[in-house]
């Protein structure tokens, strides 16, 4: 026989949100250690009050969004809009290079990079969705690779920050920064901490301003929204970084359609300059859509509006409008960094536990709920 | 979101529990009895504080075996700092006592 605490902890389990079930199955799991009856219910329907409330309030939330977004609404998850967003910007930098007089193999590289980018994306997705997303050792494993590439990639005017790939030469900070950024508002430990620390001393080595100014904003909001030890290491090594590239000569010459492009683009003619706007204002279309205290969004678009601010005050690559399949690349992985498998107001509430997430052993709670689900 | 300026009463004491087992793990219902807490007002109040990196939470295998694991926390160095700027309240300050109204 099932007893009135377990059925109440399933009912708990499923009202709950999603993003709350962990914190059911502590709770559950705290009610098995109390001794006294009368207060092992008071607790378990304390619980269930609690999970009811959450329901309702992410039922009302939902009810909003559909009113207000109707096109998120349509079970479009932000990770889907921000994918949306990647394409047509980088459909809008395919216009402005066309309008612009390009050479026809610079839109055709960033396409391709937009199909790489969704493949891509979609791997990290789908071992997110397994589990066998390792965003720490993936996050270090990435910072190493930009070291490396700071220590012996390719030199240009005393810069080195590049990776000749077959002839494709590409910049990793620029694709796997903000992934990291990403993979980092996700694990919060110490290796996705470590990786960022060494990128910011990669970038610092390279020298690039470009990234590092950028990322230090980013790890400024996010130490904002959501303080610790870790947000404030990660910050205290990419403001050094920032302070360091400031200092460092960075004579890097203007490329044609990479950098530059928001300053010269209305010179190729009003389509032109417009679909550089809009193509770069859409970057921070997926940020500005989350809550505005959800860090990971935050962190995001801070990252991206940052990369945009260095691409119009200086020489670095103007992202996804202009010339270069790095930042494509590295906009759709970080991506990553929104829920790709339930809308937005499945998520309501706080964010899931991410140190103490799924207990070891949920049978206590799921066994009864599948009982009850018949 | 919890501010630091407009902390409610029951999180000011969950802070001060937590805060009390000196960097110690601490486990739900031993919270809820020192806080004096119900669970439908201590989980949520968990939650906000770990969203916002003022708290650590795992699962830790238990004491006695044979016995499931169950979910700890403690207070991060920012969350001991928020407890130490936000301690318990009297339960009715000069503030915030209601007014007395003639028999």
């Amino acid at each position: 026989m099932i007893s009135p605490i377990r059925i109440t902890f399933a009912l708990a389990g499923r009202l709950a949100p999603p993003s709350l079930r962990p914190w059911v199955a502590a709770a559950a799991r705290e009610a098995e250690v109390i001794s006294d009856g009368g207060r092992k219910l008071r607790f378990a329907v304390g619980c269930l009050c609690w999970a009811a409330r959450e329901a309702a309030i992410a039922r009302v939330r939902n009810s909003i969004e559909e009113n207000t977004m109707p096109g998120l609404a349509s079970g479009l998850t932000r990770r889907a809009t921000g994918v949306a967003c990647a394409l047509a910007a980088t459909g809008l930098g395919v216009v402005y290079m066309g309008s612009a007089g390009a050479p026809p193999g610079y839109p055709i590289l960033n396409a391709a990079a937009a199909a790489f980018g969704l493949v891509g994306l979609a791997a990290l997705g789908l071992a997110e969705r397994r589990g066998h997303l390792a965003a720490g050792p993936f996050a270090l494993a990435l910072g190493l690779t930009i070291l490396a590439v700071s220590l012996w990639g390719v030199e240009a005017n005393g810069v080195r920050r590049w990776a000749n790939l077959g002839g494709l030469v590409v910049q990793p900070s620029l694709v796997a920064t903000p992934l990291m950024l990403a993979l980092f508002t996700k694990a919060r430990d110490g290796l996705s901490t470590l990786g960022l620390v060494i990128a910011a001393a990669a970038v610092a080595i390279q020298p690039d301003r470009g990234v590092a100014g950028p990322l230090a904003a980013a790890l400024i909001a996010l130490t904002v929204l959501r303080p610790g030890r870790r947000e404030l290491t990660a910050l205290a090594a990419a403001a050094l970084a920032f302070a360091v590239t400031l200092i460092r000569p960075d004579a890097s010459p203007a490329v044609p359609y990479v950098d530059g492009v928001l300053q010269t683009a209305f010179d190729a003619g009003w389509v032109a300059g417009t679909a550089v706007i809009a193509g770069s204002a859409l970057l921070v279309v997926p940020a500005v859509l989350g809550r505005r205290t959800d860090p990971a969004a935050t962190a995001f678009g801070v990252m991206w509006a940052g990369l945009l601010a260095a691409a119009a005050l200086a020489n670095h690559p103007t992202p996804l409008v202009g010339y270069g399949g790095s930042a494509v690349v590295g906009y759709l992985l970080s991506l990553i960094a929104f829920p790709g498998g339930a809308p937005a107001h499945a998520r309501k509430g706080s964010a899931a536990p991410t140190q103490g997430g799924t207990p070891p052993d949920a049978s206590a709670l799921f066994a009864i709920r599948i009982r009850l689900g018949g | 979101m919890i501010r630091s300026r407009a902390l409610s009463a029951p999180a000011r004491r969950l802070l001060a529990a937590l805060a009390d087992s000196s960097g110690g793990w601490r486990h739900g219902y031993d919270l809820c009895r020192e806080a004096g807490l119900k669970s439908g007002t201590l989980y949520p109040l968990l939650i906000r504080l770990e969203a916002q990196g003022h708290l650590e939470a795992e699962w830790r295998d238990a004491e006695e075996p044979g016995r499931p694991p169950r979910h700890v926390y403690r207070l991060t160095a920012s969350g001991m700092r928020l407890a130490a700027a936000n301690p318990v309240r009297d339960a009715l300050a000069p503030e915030r006592r209601p007014a007395e109204r003639p028999a």
